[in-house]
C-alpha cells in the first residue's frame, strides 16, 4: 500500500477525537488567550482590546512577584520534603518484616484520600482551639500555649507544605517502591560479596534503578505543586495576609473575586508558560538520567 | 592454599527442606561443579558458601577456619553470576574494581590490579565504556575480571555461560580452563551444562532434590555412576536402561530367552533377582553382519545429527538408542545388530544404586 494513502487513513480515523479536542480544549484555551488581551470582566464588558496591557501590568506587579516566591517555595519545600519521605518510606517497606503487606497497604492511604478531606483533616489538627497538633506539643512540653498555626504568617505557609507531603508522599513511595523491586537481586548480592556497605550499596545497586523512576515522580510532583489550588483553598483561601497565595489562588481572585477575566487569562497564561518551560527541561533531564542508568 | 569444607550442611525454607545433608571437601585448585536439575539445591548452596545465606545447620570452613555467621564480604570469596551482575552506572574499570574500592585499597594500586585481571581477560581496550556499551560476551568477561581482581580464595560461579550462545560459550569454557590451570584457585561452579562440567571439573558433584547423589571425577561420575540418577543424568542422549533378572548366573533382559551376558557381580546370584542394565548410545557399536552381535535393535527412526546418527527403536520392547558412526547406512524399520564392550555394561539394583563388579568373567 502506499504511504499517503495509510496517512490519510489514519488521519480520517483519528479526525473524530481531533474535532472533540478541538472543541474542548483548543477553543477554550484560543478564547483564554484572546480574554488575556482584553479587559473583559467577568459580568458586563465583554473587553475592550488592550494588547500586552494586562500582561505587563501582572509582571509589574509585586503581588504576582510575591505570589511567584510563595508558589516556588511551596513547591520546592513539599516537593523536596516528598522526595526524601517518599524514598525512605520505599526503603523501608522494601524490606521484608512481619505486618509489611499491611504497612504497604496503609502507606497509599494518604494519596487516595480526597484533597478536601485531607486539608479539612489537617484544619482539624492544626486548629487553634482543640486542634491534636496543639494538644501533642503541649502534652510533650514542646510548646507553652496553643497556637493558631493556620493563622500566623509565619507557620501558614509551613502547615501547608506539612499537610501537602503528607497527602503527596505515597505517590512518590510507590513509584520508588516499583523502582526498588526492579533492581536485579543478582546485582544486590554481587555487591555484598564485593564488600560494599549499606551507602555504596544504595548509590551504585539501588540508584540507577530510582533514577529514572524518581525523575518522572519529580515532574509529576512539581508541576502539581506549581499549579495547587484545591489544598489551599481549603485550608487557608491564600491567607493570611496573603502569605499563602500561590499563583492558582491569585488567578482566581482575580478572575473571580476581583472579576477581571482579562487579567486572570494572563496570569492563567502565564503559569501554563512556567510549567511548559519545567516540564521542557525535566523533559532533557529525564532522557540524561535514562542514559546514565541503562 | 585454599581448602574448602563442606560439612553436613542443611537448609530450610520455612517448612521445607531444601539441602538434606551435604559432605563436600574440596582440596587447594579443585574445581567443583555442582550438576543437577532445575531445583535440586545447587544455587542455593552456593549461596550459603558465599554467606547470602546462612544454613540451618552445618558448617562450611575455608581454610580450616569456619565462615558461617561472617559476612559475605569477610569470606574472602568471588562470585560470578548468570546475569552478571554489574554496576550498570560504572564504568568497566570501576566494575572490575569495585570490590578494591569498597575495601580502601588505594587508587594506583587499585589501577595496577584492574589492568592486570583486564590483561589476562582480554578487555583493555573496554575499560572505559558501561556495562550497556557491552556485548554479552563481553559483560560476562568484565563479571569475571571482577571475580578475579581480588585473588580471593574461592571462586563461586553460578551459570556464569548459560546468557551466551553455543559459539561463545565453548570459547569462554576454554577460557575459563586456562584461567584455572594458570592460577589454580579454588572454585565452585553451579552449570546445567555437562559438557561444561565434563570439561572444566576436577570434582563433579551431582545433586538430586538436595543432597549429593555422587561426588567424584568427572570419568568416576561417566564411567561408573554411582545409581541409576547419575547414569541417566550424564551423557546426552541418556544412558539406555533396560529391566533384567538373573537366570542361571547371567543376565537376562526382561522378554528376551538368550542371555546377553554373564554376571558380572556376586551381590546377585540368585535367580530370579531383578536388576536394571545400562549401555550408553556411544557404547554400542554397528556389529556389521551380526558377528559380534549381542543386541538386535528394531530400528523406528535414524537422525543424523552430525557427528553421529541416533537410531532410535526398541529392544525386546524396551525403547533403546543407539548412536553409530555418522557414516553408517541404516535401513528405518529393520532390525540392525549391535555389539558391546563388557566394560560398558552397568549394573543397578532395585534400589537404583550401582552393583558392585568385582567379579569380570
Ligand atoms: N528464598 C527462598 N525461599 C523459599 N524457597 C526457596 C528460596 N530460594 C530457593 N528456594 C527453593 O529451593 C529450591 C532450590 O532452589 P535453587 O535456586 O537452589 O535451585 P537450583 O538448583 O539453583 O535451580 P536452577 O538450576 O533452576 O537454578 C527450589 O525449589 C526453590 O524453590
Ligand atoms: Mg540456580
Amino acid at each position: 500500500m502506499s504511504g499517503s494513502r495509510s496517512t490519510l487513513r489514519a488521519w480520517l480515523l483519528l479526525l473524530p477525537l481531533l474535532i472533540i479536542m478541538t472543541t474542548v480544549i483548543g477553543w477554550p484555551l484560543a478564547d483564554t488567550i484572546r480574554l488575556s488581551f482584553t479587559d473583559a470582566r467577568l459580568v458586563g464588558t465583554s473587553g475592550e482590546w488592550v494588547g500586552i496591557g494586562n500582561y505587563a501590568a501582572m509582571l509589574s506587579s509585586s503581588r504576582f512577584w510575591s505570589t511567584l516566591a510563595t508558589t516556588m517555595w511551596f513547591a520546592v519545600a513539599s516537593v523536596s520534603l516528598e522526595m526524601i519521605i517518599g524514598v525512605l518510606a520505599a526503603l523501608l517497606v522494601n524490606q521484608s518484616f512481619y505486618g509489611r503487606t499491611l504497612l504497604r497497604a496503609l502507606l497509599i492511604l494518604p494519596w487516595a484520600l480526597p484533597t478536601v478531606v485531607n486539608a479539612s483533616l489537617w484544619r482539624l489538627i492544626y486548629n487553634p482551639q482543640y486542634g491534636a497538633l496543639n494538644a501533642m506539643l503541649t502534652q510533650l512540653g514542646l510548646a507553652d500555649e496553643y497556637q493558631s498555626w493556620l493563622g500566623e504568617p509565619s507557620s501558614a505557609l509551613a502547615a501547608l507544605i506539612i499537610a501537602d507531603t503528607w497527602k503527596n508522599f505515597p505517590l512518590v513511595a510507590l513509584i520508588a517502591l516499583a523502582a526498588l523491586q526492579a533492581v536485579p537481586k543478582e546485582i544486590r548480592a554481587a555487591s555484598m560479596v564485593d564488600g560494599a556497605g549499606p551507602i555504596a550499596r544504595f548509590r551504585y545497586v539501588v540508584l540507577p534503578y530510582l533514577a529514572g523512576p524518581l525523575m518522572v515522580a519529580l515532574v509529576l510532583r512539581t508541576i502539581e505543586a506549581f499549579k495547587v489550588f484545591d489544598i489551599v483553598w481549603v485550608m487557608t483561601r491564600g491567607g493570611p495576609a496573603n502569605t499563602t497565595r500561590t499563583l492558582s489562588i491569585l488567578v482566581y481572585q482575580e478572575a473571580f473575586s476581583f472579576q477581571r477575566a482579562g487579567a486572570g487569562a494572563s496570569l492563567a497564561l502565564i503559569i501554563a508558560l512556567i510549567v511548559t518551560v519545567l516540564s521542557t527541561v525535566y523533559a532533557v533531564m529525564i532522557r540524561k538520567a535514562a542514559g546514565s542508568a541503562k | 592454599m585454599s581448602e574448602l569444607t563442606i560439612r553436613n550442611i542443611r537448609k530450610s525454607f520455612g517448612a521445607v527442606e531444601i539441602l538434606k545433608g551435604i559432605d563436600i571437601t574440596l582440596a587447594d585448585g579443585d574445581f567443583l561443579v555442582l550438576l543437577g536439575a532445575s531445583g535440586c539445591g545447587k544455587s542455593t548452596l552456593l549461596n550459603l558458601v558465599a554467606g547470602l545465606a546462612e544454613p540451618t545447620e552445618g558448617d562450611i570452613l575455608i581454610d580450616g577456619r569456619s565462615v558461617v555467621g561472617t559476612a559475605p564480604r569477610d569470606r574472602d570469596i568471588a562470585m560470578v553470576f548468570q546475569s552478571y551482575a554489574l554496576y550498570p552506572n560504572l564504568t568497566v574499570e570501576r566494575n572490575v574494581g569495585f570490590s578494591l574500592e569498597m575495601r580502601g585499597v588505594e587508587k594506583a594500586v587499585r589501577r595496577e590490579l584492574v589492568m592486570e585481571a583486564a590483561r589476562l581477560l582480554k578487555i583493555e581496550g573496554l575499560l572505559k565504556r558501561k556495562p550497556s556499551q557491552l556485548s554479552g560476551g563481553q559483560r560476562q568477561r568484565v563479571a569475571i575480571g571482577r571475580a578475579l581482581v581480588r585473588q580471593p580464595k574461592v571462586f563461586l560461579f553460578d551459570e556464569p555461560l548459560s546468557n551466551l550462545d553455543a559459539k561463545l560459550r565453548m570459547e569462554m569454557r576454554a577460557e575459563l580452563k586456562r584461567l584455572h590451570k594458570m592460577l589454580k584457585a579454588t572454585v565452585v561452579y553451579v552449570t546445567h551444562d555437562q559438557i561444561e562440567a565434563m570439561t572444566l571439573a576436577t570434582k563433579v558433584a551431582l545433586m538430586r532434590d538436595g543432597h549429593v547423589e555422587q561426588l567424584g571425577t568427572p570419568s568416576e561420575i561417566y564411567n561408573r555412576p554411582a545409581t541409576r540418577y547419575v547414569a541417566e543424568f550424564v551423557g546426552a542422549p541418556p544412558m539406555n536402561i533396560l529391566p533384567a533378572r538373573i537366570a542361571g548366573g547371567k543376565i537376562v533382559v526382561e522378554n528376551a530367552d538368550v542371555p546377553l551376558a554373564s554376571a558380572k557381580t556376586s551381590a546377585l546370584s540368585a535367580d530370579g533377582d531383578k536388576l536394571s542394565i545400562g549401555i550408553r548410545p556411544e557404547a554400542v557399536s554397528y556389529a556389521g553382519n551380526g558377528g559380534e552381535a549381542k543386541l538386535w535393535l528394531e530400528t523406528e527412526i535414524a537422525e543424523l545429527t552430525g557427528p553421529e546418527l541416533q537410531v532410535t527403536g526398541t529392544i525386546h520392547g524396551h525403547r533403546f538408542v543407539a548412536a553409530l558412526p555418522p557414516t553408517t547406512e541404516i535401513v528405518q524399520g529393520t532390525t540392525v545388530p549391535l555389539g558391546f564392550e563388557a566394560e560398558a555394561l552397568h549394573m543397578f539394583g532395585s534400589d537404583g544404586r550401582r552393583l558392585p563388579d568385582e567379579t569380570v568373567s
